[in-house]
């Protein structure tokens, strides 16, 4: 009999193998970024929405529109240096150590949203495989450093508008309103998307409620590895997986889930 | 019937009775009366001036001194005697008569007796009348005598006219009050003399009087940059009547060009600036009555110093008072858009904070920075390439580095449109368009999710 899924997890019950996931260096690359991107959504809602009242309430609160504009600025130039240092690390560890980029997007990324999207309306009875780092986790990195940088470029621009013009004469007047729309847009875009998608995948999704501790420890379950990153799990331990056949209605309940 | 016929007997004879009893002239009286009751008869002075001599009968009879003969006053002449005087004019003949009066009315105290010394001025009958002399009543007592052209002399030496035209007052919004109301110790009977060092104390005494109705407004000038100035000892700092008249008050909100020009007195630079302005032309020129005078934009009692950061950060809600009434702007074809792209900006921000904030101390660009403060200009048509021209030096008062196309980075109170600013317009469509989308392509995944965890369980 073929091992499925479902029944690996049971043999393994009672006594728990984890998997180290990230290094100390990452998980606190990951709570400066966090801690960083607050207090930016914060002073930077606070100047968008300056008509409502909670927003009165923070700029007051913080010691005026001059304080908050220090503390969004000064958080954003901490925010620079912390994508530069990720850049550069990610650089020379390809580099040099011959890191496995594995965060790249790929093609099977976007056939793992179709077969994904086909699992949840029942079409397939299994979800995507996914490696390391799944789509959603690719789809957000890449929307924090690619985000960044438009904020950060947006950012200086309205920072330093006098000197901009200096620097590129040929650069139209219109370039500072432009910037500013893209950077509160881009910034609600962003802030949309990390309140919604990523708290609901690090805290309110099924399979991790009440918080995915991995960014905080370091670690994930095997059980989570199978079910979340099976073809790393593979890698990592050399066990194949056994997938079952998505035709056969009666083995449901016996898919990995 | 015949209780009429009765009554009216009565009448007639009380009638003839009371009448009877009210005047008895004196023999003496109705001997010269003879001759001075025919309006023809008069004297001509050597100055060539001519004097009617006649009489009228009623007014002597309604006098206060009806019960007196001829001769009382006219102390020469008697049933017997008629003098033959001779007068230079008709006023020697008047103070030469007047003097007659002191024989029974000779105070030794008050304005009367300051008045009889320096008699040529004005002698009794000139407030009092001659044959007709009545108790002065309270309505007329002060205008009896200050419609003269009396005068007022200062410790200083100068001089005043304390002449008040009756016109004047008639004109004014006090033409109800009576004297005594603003000048508090006078009245019909009582005129005290005061001393004062220069006519500017007067003035100031006077002023104080106006906060016994006008309490709001008075404590409200306190708090003004003109009582700043008084109080550090600068007794030419305007006080209320410098500004609304003494005798002629005009009310400030009826007449706005009157209005303006009271300022001009001491801001005549500044009111040459503004009636060149768009608002002040239309003002003097056409009389328009919508546009704003000085008291509008710095009020008119708590005027505060227009230099402070307060009065710079107040000026967007100042000018947003009338640029952002729809009503009043359709009548010019003006935008009441400008105060919201100038809030929204940059600037309208900071502002709006600091007015909340109060210990704000940066000076931030306002309305005035650009359209200029007393000396606004139109925004359309030749005027506004002037106003164009001058922005990128007015940037630089607080950008020094700016650059010429840094201006541009103003949309000059423009929505950014596709054909205004089509960057902007497409930026801000493509996010339009693309966060909801965003949106709710994550929130159906998490909702299918769910759903499908659900199901699976």
């Amino acid at each position: 009999m073929q091992l499925t899924g479902k029944r690996r997890l049971d043999m393994i019950k009672g006594h728990e193998r984890y998997f180290k996931r990230f290094g100390l260096y990452r998980i606190l690359e990951h709570q400066a970024n966090a801690l960083a991107f607050l207090v930016l959504t914060v002073t930077g809602l606070a100047q968008k929405f300056h008509t409502s009242g909670w927003a009165e309430w923070i700029v007051l609160s913080l010691g005026g529109i001059d304080t908050v504009r220090v503390i969004h600025r000064t958080t954003g130039f901490i925010f620079v240096i912390f994508l530069f240092e990720h850049i550069s690390v990610a650089a020379y560890g390809l580099l040099f150590r011959r890191w496995d980029p594995s965060i790249i997007i790929h093609k099977k990324d976007f056939t793992d949203v179709i077969d994904n999207l086909k699992y949840y309306f029942g079409i397939t009875d299994s979800p995507a495989r996914c490696n390391r780092y799944d789509y959603k986790q690719k789809f957000e990195y890449w929307g924090v450093v690619v985000g960044g940088m438009l904020m950060i470029v947006t950012g200086l621009t309205l920072w330093f508008p006098t000197e901009l013009f200096r620097l590129l004469p040929f650069l139209p007047g219109q370039i500072i309103p432009a910037a500013k729309a893209a950077h509160s847009n881009e910034a609600l875009l962003a802030i949309l998307v990390i309140v919604t998608w990523h708290i609901y995948n690090s805290i309110f999704s099924p399979e991790v409620f009440p918080l995915d501790t991995t960014i905080f420890t370091g670690k994930i379950s095997e059980e989570r590895i199978i079910h979340e990153h099976p073809l790393e799990y593979e890698r990592i331990t050399g066990i194949k997986l056994t997938h079952t056949p998505a035709k056969d209605k009666d083995n449901q309940s016996d898919t990995l889930q | 019937m015949q209780y009429r016929y009765i009554l009216f007997a009565f009448l007639i004879f009380f009638s003839l009775i009371s009448s009877g009893d009210a005047y008895q002239p004196t023999e003496e009286v109705q001997i010269c009366l003879n001759c001075h009751n025919d309006k023809s008869l008069s004297t001509t002075f050597k100055s060539g001036e001519r004097l009617s001599l006649f009489v009228d009968d009623h007014s002597l009879r309604d006098s206060v001194h009806s019960e007196l003969s001829c001769s009382n006053c006219h102390s020469d002449f008697s049933v017997e005697t008629h003098p033959q005087r001779a007068f230079k004019t008709a006023r020697s003949y008047k103070v030469s008569a007047s003097k007659l009066c002191t024989n029974c009315h000779a105070p030794n105290k008050g304005i009367h007796a300051k008045m009889l010394n320096a008699v040529k001025v004005l002698v009794c009958t000139d407030c009092h009348g001659a044959h007709s002399v009545k108790k002065p009543t309270k309505e007329n007592s002060c205008i009896s005598c200050h419609r003269f052209s009396l005068s007022m002399t200062f410790a200083d030496g100068k001089s005043i006219s304390i002449h008040i035209d009756e016109a004047d007052i008639q004109k004014s919004v006090h033409s109800k009050l009576r004297c005594y109301d603003c000048h508090f110790g006078f009245s019909a009977e009582e005129h005290p003399e005061r001393k004062f060092k220069t006519r500017r104390n007067i003035t100031l005494l006077n002023s104080e009087g106006c906060r016994r109705c006008h309490f709001d407004k008075y404590t409200k000038t306190l708090e003004s940059i003109h009582y700043d100035i008084l109080s550090q000892g600068n007794l030419n700092a305007p006080v209320c009547v410098d500004c609304h008249g003494g005798h002629s008050i005009f009310s400030g909100r009826k007449e706005k060009l009157l209005n303006a020009r009271r300022c001009e007195r001491c801001h005549s630079k500044i009111y040459e600036a503004y009636s060149q302005s768009v608002h002040g032309s239309a003002l003097v020129s056409e009389h328009n009555q919508d546009v704003p005078v000085c008291s509008d934009c710095h009020r008119a009692h708590d005027i505060i110093d227009p230099r402070t950061v307060d009065f710079r950060n107040m000026t967007p809600g100042m000018c947003g008072n009338c640029h952002a009434n729809e009503e009043l702007m359709s009548k010019y074809g003006l935008s009441t858009a400008v105060l919201k792209s100038y809030l929204e900006d940059f600037h309208g921000v900071t502002v709006t904070f600091y007015r909340k904030q109060k210990n704000a101390v940066r000076h931030i660009a306002v309305c005035t920075d650009c359209h200029g403060i007393h000396d606004i200009t139109k925004t359309k048509g030749s005027d506004s390439a002037v106003l164009k021209s001058k922005l990128l030096s007015r940037c630089q008062k607080c950008h020094p580095n700016a650059a010429e196309n840094f201006p541009d980075a103003w949309l000059s109170h423009y929505e950014p449109t596709f054909k205004r600013a089509p960057l902007v317009y497409a930026i801000n469509l493509i996010y339009k368009i693309f966060i909801p989308f965003m949106l709710i392509g994550l929130i159906l995944q998490i909702l299918l999710h769910i759903w499908r965890y659900a199901v699976n369980r």
